[in-house]
């Protein structure tokens, strides 16, 4: 009962902040200075395409966290974290892939370009998808997990390659952080943006407790269903 | 305008997604679970 009542309070709290966050990106947030005219309108879309790259990155890195705790203790606990955050993480892969493409057309006049970000940034939407291919292949939960931990682990080597990406190799990928570089974060652009950053790592928190509430749930009715039957 | 527009729907469209299918997860197990406890209940 206590832990449904925590929920709601979060799933309110996460829905308030992305109201708020879409008002200051689409409101408050003055237009962008640094592009070109017919650019400005789409450059509103980096208020939540990054937030949703940040929180793919951050649902694998708890995959990764989690599989070496489901590693090192062999409690099912961490097996339920490290799937329900890669699950949420291929959402949000697949939002910031879309977003960024239609953000493309404008601005580099392409729908997609083999750039080193985005193309890192899809092998690491291939690797998750597999990681999901993999679990469904093995039957024994106890090997499954174990599998998809290693797995899981190795997977998540692709994140820091691609959140790196655009620093170390020569790339068409702006640095939004930067506000020298071209697509950059213009004056007054600042508080909509780490807004919304605050506002997605809240939903991401949310979504994985509801989606782990799920998974617990899913693992009594399997404990049940072996119960009965056992006896 | 379009492309944000285009861009924001596809954002949103994923965590309605998301949001969806765990809302369906919920029910179909709060139904399992309901049924598996009525069979242990008969057969104790």
């Amino acid at each position: 009962m206590k832990s449904s009542r925590s929920l709601l309070v979060l799933n309110t709290v996460a829905a308030v902040a992305i109201l708020i966050a879409v008002y200051l990106a689409l409101v408050q947030a003055p237009e962008a200075t640094n592009v070109v005219e017919e650019i400005r309108p789409a450059q509103r879309i980096i208020y939540f395409h990054v937030p949703s790259a940040w929180i793919s990155m951050v649902a694998f890195f708890v995959t990764f966290i989690a599989s070496i705790l489901y590693l090192r203790t062999n409690n099912v606990r961490w097996d339920i974290w490290a799937y329900s955050a890669a699950e949420i993480g291929i959402g949000f892969t697949i939002a910031a892939t879309v977003s960024g493409s239609i953000w493309a057309k404008p601005a580099w006049n392409t729908w997609w370009t083999w750039d080193p970000r985005l193309t890192t940034y899809t092998i690491v939407l291939l690797l998750f998808i597999a990681y999901f291919m993999l679990r469904g292949a093995i039957d024994e939960p106890g090997r499954r997990a174990r599998f998809a931990a290693v797995y899981g682990i190795f997977a998540f080597l692709s994140v820091p390659l691609t959140f790196m990406s655009i620093r170390w190799w020569n790339t068409i990928h702006p640095v939004i952080i930067d506000p020298s570089a071209e697509f950059g974060l213009g004056p007054g652009m600042s508080t909509a943006f780490f807004f919304s950053l605050f506002a997605f790592t809240i939903l991401f928190v949310d979504l994985l407790a509801n989606r782990i509430m799920v998974a617990w749930d899913e693992e009594r009715v399997a404990a049940l269903r072996e119960a009965l039957t056992a006896n | 305008m379009t492309y944000l527009a285009a861009a924001y729907g596809v954002i949103w469209l994923v965590v309605f997604i998301l949001v969806f299918s765990m809302r369906r997860r919920q029910e179909k197990v709060v139904e399992q679970l309901e049924t598996l406890e009525e069979i242990i209940n008969e057969k104790q």
